[in-house]
């Protein structure tokens, strides 16, 4: 399969995810893409999906306290917050916490196989419009890795400093000096894709393969599901 | 005619110093140019001039000329100077853009418009050419500092340029990296302007020297007449100033700082790293742990400085260690240069200050880290994690991309540190640094003298 109709079927298993109000299908989707992601590398893969799965089950746990459907069977009812209202937990806003967090977890892990498993410089290559976005997509793409390294680099620094780091506060703080580091190495990245001529008119690309029968059947069973979702949410 | 020609080149950053200052000089068709200097002389930015990108990708002031093959820099964009110059730049990691090998060398030739077909046969030759043919259809991700520079190298060479800038290449690289990245530099066929810390390799490799200092060429001889100019006025950048330093004073009676004792440590469910390692570091004493990229160096000085825990065996520890990371300059925390040191001692600037004063940075206190020179960055570095005044420092390739000025500096710093009576370990590859001992870390340690 082309990267291209790789693409247009996780944006599709992504939209349906968006789309659907019900749980099967978004815990069917949820499971099949972690299958898909689980192909990817071990040494790989793990950010992308304890950022994916770790996002979702947050959702799921905290969403409920955060907002009342009204309907439902309540469960737990606890204090009265000023702002917040009363706290409580119904079935309702079980059933909904449980959609929306497999439904963020089922985006993210269409995003990590994206990441882990497309050939992003095909994907560039068979963009035949907007191939600067494509690359800049391709290249945000990549920051994750190095993302991840800087943090383990900047929290051994501090460390090897003799300072702890504890807590989401501690951690909060090396956030700053990341974005820093990564603008730092986007702005020596510029300057090395101008130094080999990037943005010049008249550019080429390599012959890239064509797209086969598969691909094309990909992409329109991307769109016959994307089509369905909406009709039947 | 001449390839490049500088004419009377000054050059000012925007944020203020000058960089360039009056700089002249004409690069003939196949000449190799050792570029040498300490940090901050203006050797980047005098490349960066040749490639056109001062002043445009920069801005500042720059006044003079620079002429590419005819084309005016001052007209002429970087990209558009492109097919004629190619640079390579010190970081691998920050240069790259494709996801695969192949496709990285391509890139170039992709964007000067080269026709289709003639693109992956140009791309695999100059693959060829440096030596990674077998690399081609690897991720970039995947490969080591060295290979990823060769990779930059063929992506620069497949341009087919008249004039490569190579910007301190294997500063990040280790000695087997590095000596491959020359080999396949000594087989260019164009001019190539070398700016270099490793001297002896940029001299053998050079037909001409360009010595710079405070942006000004102070010499621009043949290498024979340059060797003589460096061995009367910079003796640090002469023949012989690489060579082994060893402390003769051994502290063999002096108390264990860390005793490592029978230690293995693996990552993860990957091989042994080390396997059954001792080692005792005492006080007032240099030790150096030497060996191949792999062996386990950085390893073991982590396990020393705390950083690890071992997996069999113990590390035994007697007071405060503080342990300096490769390139330090890219982890800075704080928004000012006293407060990056202050971290280490709970915030107490007036020793953040002195520190500062000790490493001669006092000047850039208020100033953001990330606005310091990549030298300058370095000393910082080492300020940060001597500020504490520990009883072990625990330092990684704390030279890697040092100047010799610098270097001698770091050297002297350390074995005043040893004479206060702190045990200091080093992970190098740099026998010019000083050391009582040097241990080579392999599956055994052993004594390297």
């Amino acid at each position: 399969m082309s990267p291209g109709a790789g693409t247009a079927l996780l944006a599709a298993a992504a939209a349906v995810a968006l789309l659907t109000n019900r749980l099967w299908a978004v815990v069917l989707l949820t499971a099949v893409l972690l299958i898909v992601c689980l192909r990817a590398p071990a040494s790989r893969r793990w950010p992308y999906l304890i950022g994916a799965l770790t996002s979702g089950l947050g959702v799921l746990l905290i969403s409920p306290f955060l907002w009342s459907s009204g309907a439902g069977t309540l469960l737990w009812e606890g204090p009265t917050i000023p702002v917040v209202g009363t706290i409580d937990i119904s079935t309702d806003e079980i059933q909904q916490a449980a959609v929306n967090g497999f439904r963020l977890a089922a985006v993210g892990l269409a995003f990590a196989a994206y990441a882990l498993l497309l050939d992003h410089d095909r994907l560039v290559g068979s963009a035949r419009f907007a191939r600067r976005s494509a690359l800049a997509v391709a290249l945000a793409t990549r920051l994750v890795p190095t993302l991840e390294r800087d943090a383990i680099g900047l929290r051994e620094t501090v460390r090897g400093r003799g300072v702890e780091i504890s807590g989401a506060r501690g951690y909060a703080k090396l956030l700053s000096p990341l974005v820093a580091g990564s603008l730092e190495r986007a702005s020596c990245l510029a300057e090395a894709m101008e130094a080999r001529g990037f943005g010049q008119p008249g550019a080429t690309r390599q012959p890239r393969p064509r797209w086969t029968r598969i691909d094309r059947v990909v992409v329109l069973a991307a769109a016959v599901v994307v089509g369905g979702a909406v009709l039947w949410r | 005619m001449a390839l490049a020609v500088v004419s009377d080149v000054s050059y000012a950053y925007p944020d203020g110093a000058d960089a360039l200052r009056g700089v002249s000089l004409e690069i003939e068709p196949g000449e190799v140019i050792a570029l040498l200097g300490p940090s901050g002389s203006g050797k980047s930015t005098l490349l960066r001039a040749l490639a056109g990108l001062v002043p445009h990708f920069h801005g500042g002031r720059f006044a003079g000329r620079v002429e590419i093959a005819g084309l005016d820099t001052r007209r002429a964009r970087p990209a558009e100077l492109a097919g004629i110059v190619a640079s390579v730049f010190q970081d691998p990691e920050d240069q790259v853009v494709m996801a695969i090998v192949e496709n990285e060398v391509a890139f170039g030739l992709e964007n000067l418009g080269t026709k289709p077909a003639e693109i992956a046969p140009r791309a695999a030759a100059a693959l060829d050419q440096v030596g990674v043919a077998h690399l081609a259809g690897r991720r970039t991700a995947e490969l080591s500092g060295g290979e990823l520079q060769r990779v930059c190298l063929a992506s620069a060479l497949a341009l087919e340029p008249h004039l490569l800038l190579l910007d301190e290449p294997t500063s990040q690289l280790d000695e087997d990296g590095a000596t491959a990245f020359l080999a396949a530099v000594a087989d260019a066929e164009c001019a190539v302007v070398l700016s270099e810390h490793r001297i002896e390799r940029a001299l053998a490799l050079a037909t001409r020297v360009l010595y710079m200092e405070d942006g000004q060429a102070l010499v621009d001889a043949p290498v024979a007449e340059a060797r003589r100019w460096l061995a009367a006025n910079r003796p640090r950048y002469s023949a012989g100033a690489e060579e082994t330093l060893c402390l003769s004073n051994t502290r063999s009676g002096d108390e264990p700082v860390v005793e490592v004792d029978a230690v293995s440590f693996g990552y993860g469910a990957g091989r042994q790293v080390l396997d059954g390692v001792s080692l005792i570091v005492r006080r007032g004493e240099i030790v150096a742990l030497e060996g191949a990229n792999g062996s386990g160096k950085t390893t073991l000085a982590k396990l020393a400085a705390g950083l690890l825990e071992p997996t069999a065996g113990a590390v035994r520890r007697i007071g405060r260690a503080t342990y300096l990371s490769q390139d330090p300059g890219r982890y800075l925390v704080k928004e000012t240069v006293l407060d990056e040191v202050a971290l280490g001692v709970d915030g107490d600037r007036t020793r953040a200050r002195d520190a500062l004063d000790r490493f001669g940075l006092g000047f850039a206190a208020a100033r953001h880290p990330r606005d310091l020179s990549s030298g300058e960055r370095e000393r910082l570095g080492l300020a940060a994690v001597s500020v504490s005044e520990p009883d072990l420092l625990v330092l990684d390739e704390p030279t890697r991309g040092v100047d010799p000025d610098r270097m001698a500096e770091i050297g002297a710093l350390l074995v005043a540190q040893a004479e206060a009576g702190q045990a200091v370990l080093i992970a190098t590859h740099d026998r010019s640094l000083p050391a009582h001992r040097r241990i080579r870390v392999g599956v055994e340690v052993t004594d390297a003298f």
